[in-house]
């Protein structure tokens, strides 16, 4: 009998000129709860759509499942055959259906559709499986009306369940489920129930791969780890064998390699130079923008000054609420609590609208640019007049060439390619859009810019470009809360990194010691006194 | 996010979206002209088949003037349409509108003015109740509608007592139909009037701008600080209003009011709003185009009818064209 549930060897993929894994290895064995960590855009999610059959890894990698060969690359069921299993983020749950007919979609897929399903009986065995797991939930119940943590529960032992038939169906010894960040909307009290399924799980004779960046949890579940870096396997070890600090070394690569390293350096051009001095800024309490008590998704009571010309990003692991906090102060997201000041006008959050942050000067750029930011079938100049189109009105009348021209110069100004404003806007590229998404908005003179992943999918010359012209409306006065998963945007563009997690704010780094990997080891929870620069923020009870 | 990621999620390169671009505009002015030219063709292979009878100028001002009820109700269902809605109870507030106007004048006394004010009113309100239940309560605009429609036309049943109600004054056909500018009918005018203004509104306004995000990109004008419900509110009452001048065109032109009347036209006014939007500004619900479409719809009915087919050649038609222009629309949106 194989002791390795699975084994990867030399796996690489290339996306266009990224390599996005480099002959990665990797072995879980059998009965192990084996962690896999890393930093966005490392390669592990690279590495679990190869697991899955999503992605064709390149030529002369192996694959090793419960001792045997697998050909690679797999397709379409071949994982779900092999005894593998996959819960993602989203649960992958129908949830306006109940947890019983979630259980039989598989099952009746692979019965035939003239079996006739006996509800009352299927109810029963649903409710002993689930028990059996420990997981005591109604399988009549809706699914999106159980709490998250159920819903979670759920999603594992039914992948759990199909593994322990795979295992009784073809005599195989092992069967490897693989977790992707299942803990991240989940609050930490209840982190607990999960880690119970998952130890049950493993003692059923399955194996697990958990991926989190939540350390704590980490330490709690696994028994070893493998951590991935730009796309290469950076260690092993066994978690009992690590100090966390370690574990945060081994994410981030050794301090001097965290700045310097191939992915980094190009992208952004070089950090700031050294001889740049922080700016100082006007910290009056009537200037700038002033948040207290933001509560909100998964905020709880965060605290936010940003002064009238400082950029000030927001950075956080998922779930930490970081990522919720430009929409809950813009009010596209409703808040239930927390007042906005900006130039000594409070508002309460709880009330706040896209019409009356407009109106307030507060400008939003949300990370989801085909839904949220741009008409694609509508022409570059009105997407991008949309917001001053008034301005274009003479007499009620608009006059369309004075719009048309004003469009194409601030066009030219970001080097909006093609020079066509009257192209719909979908016709562009992701950086393109997005210069146009941001020439909306600087458009209006705003007092606050709130940023999401502003520079996701955008090339680097238009990031330059997008970089360079906020910093330009900065210098009027404009505040900027810029929020990225991206730590080397943030290195490059802010003035000051406030570290949320938990719903609060917990960490300040501001100048010299702003840098990927203070960031980086912030985020983590690592010690923030090791960085110079570095401050806890004083915590707002939640 | 960072480099591997960003790869994955990067849109088309800007190099194919040039060529696409440069090319469009060739292929834009196709589209333009597409179905002003099948228009021509359409007139000028009737006026082949029946030089005697299709061009004579009876014909001409009947193809102009006699589909005016469809006209008025195509630019009511263009304004809903353009904000991202649609309104299929139009049909029965024209017949409200319009067996209101019969009742009043014919049963109750009330001059032909005062009627026409009332029902106007009343389509005000049905379309404002549509915004309301719509917009303010977040329901399907399509299942929510179809409610409203069939409620309407209950009441329509009601009012006429399921009979059709003769004898309005002849000053209102005169003021509609009898009345004639040039040979046509000057209700066709009326039409001309109420679609250069929604035209006029929708292009060279900041308020049609706002319109055109609102229908093309609704969470897009909400996170620009648009009063998104706002619009799609007005845009349905305002449908109600000039549903109900179709329902008085329509008892001007025949003198009575039945317990359907305008319903009818609902398809067809539909078919004009998408088949409009294949033309003129294509990809965009237009006022220009659903005009250009309903005389193309028009043109069609009346030369089949003069070559002696039978009446569902016209549904035969109506349904072609619409199925046809709901796909090139689509089409051409999805671009």
């Amino acid at each position: 009998m194989a002791t390795t549930a699975l084994e990867l060897h030399h796996i690489s993929k290339t996306f266009g000129a990224t390599k996005a894994l480099q002959d990665v290895s990797l072995t879980v064995q059998r009965g192990e709860v084996l962690a896999l960590l890393g930093e966005n855009g490392c390669g592990k999610s690279t590495l679990v759509k190869v697991m899955a059959g999503v992605y064709d890894p390149e030529p002369g990698g192996r694959m090793v499942v419960d001792g045997k060969d697998v050909p690679l690359p797999l397709h379409g069921d071949a994982a779900r055959h092999l005894g593998l299993s996959f819960v993602h983020q989203d649960l992958g749950l129908a949830r306006p259906l109940t947890v019983l007919e979630n259980l039989l979609g598989g099952v009746a897929e692979r019965s035939g559709s003239r079996t006739r399903i006996h509800w009352r009986a299927e109810a029963r065995k649903a409710g002993e499986m689930l028990r059996s797991y420990g997981v005591d939930v109604d399988p009549l119940a809706v699914v999106n009306q159980l709490p998250p943590v159920e819903q979670a529960l759920v999603a594992i032992a039914r992948a759990a369940e199909e593994l322990k038939q795979h295992r009784e169906r073809t005599g195989a010894s092992s069967s490897v489920l693989v977790l992707d960040e299942p803990t991240v909307f989940l609050p930490e009290e209840e982190v607990r129930f999960l880690f119970d399924l998952i130890r049950t799980i493993v003692a059923s004779g399955a194996s697990v791969v958990f991926i989190s960046h939540d350390l704590p949890a980490v330490r709690a579940i696994a028994d070893r780890v493998t951590v991935l870096r730009d796309g290469k396997l950076a260690a092993n070890a066994r978690m009992s064998d690590v100090t966390d600090a370690e574990v945060v070394e081994m994410i981030v690569g050794p301090a001097a390699a965290g700045l310097s390293s191939p992915k980094h350096g190009q992208a952004h051009g070089a950090h700031r130079p050294d001889a740049e001095e922080p700016r100082s800024f006007d910290r009056a309490p009537e200037a700038g923008l002033h948040v207290t008590g933001l509560r909100g998704g998964q905020t709880s009571g965060l605290e936010l000054h940003v002064a009238p010309g400082e950029i000030v990003g927001l950075a956080g692991l998922l779930g930490s609420g970081a990522e919720e906090v430009p929409y809950l102060l813009f009010g596209a997201k409703q808040a239930s609590g927390g007042e906005l000041t900006l130039r000594g006008r409070s508002v309460p959050l709880t009330k706040q609208h896209p019409g009356q942050a407009v109106g307030m000067g507060l400008a939003l750029i949300p990370a989801d640019r085909r839904r949220d930011a741009i008409a694609p079938a509508v022409s570059v100049a009105e997407n991008m007049m949309l917001l001053v189109v008034r301005r274009f009105s003479r007499g009620g009348r608009l006059r369309n060439a004075l719009l048309r021209s004003t469009a194409d110069e601030r066009a030219g100004a970001l080097d909006v390619r093609p020079r066509r404003t009257d192209l719909p806007l979908g016709t562009l590229s992701g950086g393109n859009a997005q210069k146009v998404v941001v020439g909306k908005w600087l458009e209006i003179g705003p007092e606050v810019l709130l940023l999401h992943e502003p520079t996701q999918g955008v090339d680097i010359a238009a990031r330059a470009e997008i970089y360079r012209a906020i910093k330009r409306a900065t210098e009027t006065g404009m505040a900027v809360v810029w929020v990225s998963s991206d730590f080397d945007e943030l290195a490059t563009v802010c003035d000051r990194v406030v570290v949320v997690s938990g719903g609060v704010a917990v960490t300040e780094i501001v100048g010299q010691g702003i840098s990927p990997a203070a960031i980086t080891a912030s985020v983590y929870g690592a010690d923030p006194g090791a960085t110079p620069n570095t401050r806890i923020v004083e915590q707002v009870a939640p | 996010m960072s480099a591997t990621e960003t790869v994955e999620t990067t849109d088309p390169q800007p190099a194919p979206s040039v060529a696409q671009g440069s090319g469009s505009v060739r292929g834009r002015w196709g589209e333009k002209a597409a179905l002003p030219v099948a228009w021509l063709v359409l007139f000028i292979v009737f006026a082949a088949l029946a030089p005697e009878t299709f061009l004579s100028m009876g014909n001409l001002s009947n193809i102009l003037g006699s589909q005016s009820i469809l006209f008025m109700l195509a630019l009511a269902a263009l304004l809903p349409t353009r904000s991202g809605d649609l309104d299929l109870s139009l049909g029965s507030i024209g017949g409200l509108s319009a067996i209101i106007v019969a009742v009043l004048n014919v049963n109750h006394g009330v001059s032909v003015p005062v009627a026409c004010l009332v029902a106007v009113g009343v389509g005000g309100l049905c379309g404002a109740f549509n915004g309301l239940f719509v917009v303010k309560f977040k329901t399907e605009p399509f299942i929510m509608t179809l409610g409203t429609g069939t409620l309407f036309g209950g009441l329509v049943f009601w009012i006429a007592n399921s009979t059709t109600i003769v004898g309005v004054d002849r000053s209102l056909s005169m003021w509609t139909y009898l009345r004639q500018i040039g040979g046509v009918p000057v209700q066709f005018f009326y039409c001309l009037l109420v679609m250069l203004v929604i035209w006029y509104v929708m292009n060279h306004t900041p308020l049609g701008v706002r319109n055109l995000f609102v229908g093309q990109s609704r969470e897009v004008a909400v996170l620009s600080g648009i009063n998104a419900d706002r619009i799609r509110f007005g845009a349905f009452t305002l449908a109600g209003v000039i549903a109900a001048l179709a329902g008085v065109l329509y008892v001007g032109t025949t003198g009575s009011a039945g317990p359907t009347s305008v319903e009818t036209f609902l398809l067809p006014a539909y078919a004009a709003v998408f088949l409009g939007a294949t033309t003129i500004q294509p990809g965009r619900f237009n006022a220009l185009g659903t005009g250009v479409a309903v005389l193309f719809l028009a043109t069609g009915t009346a030369g089949l009818q003069l070559l002696g087919a039978q009446d569902y050649a016209q549904q035969l038609f109506y349904g072609g064209a619409l199925v046809l222009a709901v796909a090139i629309s689509r089409y051409l949106r999805r671009n």
